[in-house]
């Protein structure tokens, strides 16, 4: 089986106007991804996250290397059937209703008729934008516009998404419903390709994961493999003070066991503030 | 090949979609205030009676025709420089060309969504000026007539002066002379389209844009006359000054829109050769884009 995504090698130059040096935007970055995996590309900005997904997708063309999406180069124009993109911060027609630009990409992927009328009315429902199907897409808001960019990348059906930043900008309650959007897509079988500089979101849905420093992959693994400290074990127990404190004597006294460190956990700023919305509403 | 028109068809509807919804036809209005206006103030012309009455003609197409001129070639400079660009900085171009869309396709369907906005607009206002050149014709013949009778001309008399009216009212010479401005104007959209795959700004892509269009007026005599100065011509400056032309092209070719508001009976060859060279230049415009458009990287 060809795989969802294949990159060999590439690196981009770019060439600015005023000054004679040249931009190494991405250094000999390989990397492969399955059918039905989500790949987390995570780095700062400026690390070349961007210019290694507009490579793949045949918007830049490589300086060396290439990019292949199931087996086809991404230099033609039939590598781009089976591959749904969201590019950052993504931006639609003003003038064209939520419906209207669905139907608009539709068009363009080939479809017509009850099907893609079919289509249209599936996906709205997929990103909860019914309500915002006449609306004009210049009124949407940030979480709504990357909403309506999922839908508009899955028109045509594909087996691949490539989405950059997809949450950028969105607070945590819309982040987090894309979030569950993009793994109910891994349910259906979809393969994502996304990258963000918000580790913590990476971290949460993400099977393998590539570090990118300066345009150069730095590591890249499953996320177990990554972030697993092997030779440390945590525990949280909950219990009385007393009972507690029992625990931390047994542990010292252990032999072949360090404590490193103790204390009562914290939950994170991000989940406070979800379940604090979700009693709101 | 089919699917390719569709998509071309796609892109040509939405942008005329997109034309429409920037409320481009607003100007129509000023156009019909424009033809009601000159109907109402009658011009004062130093001429006989009779040479006033055809002068009157005259001036109702040479404003109209004008104001449909000067309206076609703005339009179809600013709104091929609007369009592109604005793709391009809103990143929407980033969501089409991510499809499975050739970049020609792109660009033909920009193009002809362009081309179809001005071909409405011409003739919507080529129906305007149709109906306001009826009833003028109309209401100076029946002056004339009356004159006529009263003055007992001949017969022969008669039908020459009718003729005389006629030939300045809507006729089949003036319907060539307004799809001359259309021709007129797709050229330059080219131009337009070829200029702004390469600028980056707007408002650069329209000032060259409308450079391009002054030169073209008048480098076709310059480069007569330069040619007639050369004592032999050299192979290098016969070959010069065709490239120019390819550059600039010699809009002098639609002079007949002159010739129509004058009157004159412009032939069914003529307006062949013009479609024929006005398909070249477009077609020739629309390849160098693609040319400048495949290489280019977002
Ligand atoms: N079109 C371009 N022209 C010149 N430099 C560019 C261009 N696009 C990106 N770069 C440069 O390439 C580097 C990587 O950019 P990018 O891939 O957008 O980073 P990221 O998406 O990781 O934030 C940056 O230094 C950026 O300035
Ligand atoms: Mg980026």
């Amino acid at each position: 089986m060809a795989l969802a995504v294949e990159i060999n090698q590439l690196s981009k130059e770019f060439a600015t106007p005023f000054r004679r040096k040249k931009i190494l935007a991405v250094k000999g970055v390989s990397l492969s991804i399955a059918e039905g995996e989500i790949y987390g590309l995570i780095g700062p900005n400026g690390s070349g996250k961007s210019t290694t997904m507009k490579a793949l997708l045949g918007l830049l063309a490589p300086s060396e290397g290439t990019c292949q999406i199931f087996g086809k180069d991404s230099v033609k124009v039939d590598s781009r059937n089976d591959v749904g993109y969201v590019p950052e911060n993504p931006y639609f027609y003003k003038h064209l209703t939520g419906e209207e630009t669905l139907r608009f990409y539709g068009k363009l992927c080939g479809l017509s008729g009850r099907k893609l009328k079919e289509r249209i009315s599936e996906l709205l429902s997929l990103v909860s934008l019914e309500h915002a199907r006449k609306q004009k897409v210049g009124t949407y808001s940030k979480g709504m516009l990357q909403r309506i960019g999922l839908a508009q990348a899955l028109i045509h059906e594909p087996r691949l998404l490539i989405l950059d930043e997809p949450t950028a900008g969105v607070d945590p309650v819309g982040s987090r419903e894309i979030r569950d959007l993009i793994l109910s897509l891994k349910e259906v079988g979809k393969t994502v390709f996304l990258c963000s500089h918000l580790l913590e979101q990476v971290q949460e849905i993400c099977d393998r994961v590539g570090i990118i420093f300066n345009g150069v992959l730095k590591r890249e693994g499953t996320l177990d493999e990554l972030i697993t400290m092997k030779e440390r074990l945590e525990l949280v127990a909950t219990g009385s003070p007393d009972a507690q404190r029992k625990l931390l004597e047994l542990a010292e006294e252990m032999e072949g066991i360090e404590l490193v460190s103790s204390g009562a956990p914290k939950t994170s700023l991000e989940s406070l503030f979800i379940q604090m919305s979700q009693e709101e509403k | 090949m089919i699917a390719s028109v569709k998509r071309i068809l796609v892109i040509a509807s939405h942008t005329f979609t997109q034309l429409v919804r920037m409320k481009v036809f607003g100007f129509l209005a000023v156009f019909a205030l424009i033809l009601i206006g000159i109907n109402f103030f009658e011009l004062p012309t130093g001429n006989s009676p009779a040479s006033a009455a055809e002068e009157e003609l005259r001036m109702l197409k040479s404003s109209a025709m004008g104001a449909m001129s000067l309206f076609a070639i703005i339009f179809a400079i600013a709104a091929t420089g609007l369009l592109l660009p604005r793709d391009v900085e809103d990143r929407t171009l980033y969501t089409i060309l991510c499809k499975p869309v050739p970049r020609l396709d792109y660009l033909a369907g920009k193009y002809l969504g362009v081309l179809w906005t001005v071909l409405l607009a011409l003739l919507l206002m080529d129906i305007l000026l149709v109906i306001a050149l009826q009833l003028r014709t109309a209401e100076i013949l029946g002056e004339r007539m009356a004159i006529a009778e009263h003055l007992k001309w001949t017969p022969e008399e008669v039908g020459a002066e009718k003729d005389a009216v006629l030939s300045q009212g809507a006729t089949w010479s003036v319907q060539a002379g307004i799809f001359a401005i259309f021709l007129k104007s797709m050229v330059i959209a080219g131009v337009a389209l070829l200029i702004s795959t390469f600028s980056t700004s707007t408002l650069f892509t329209i000032i060259m844009g409308f450079l391009v269009y002054f030169i073209g007026h008048f480098a076709g005599e310059a480069r007569d006359f330069w040619l007639s100065q050369q004592l032999e011509t050299s192979v290098l400056a016969k070959y010069g000054s065709h490239l120019i032309s390819v550059v600039f092209p010699d809009f002098r070719l639609y002079n007949v829109i002159d010739g129509a508001i004058a009157g004159n009976v412009i032939s069914g060859s003529i307006m062949w050769q013009l479609v024929g060279i006005s398909g070249i230049y477009a077609a020739v415009y629309l390849i160098l884009s693609w040319f400048a458009f495949a290489k280019k990287e977002f």
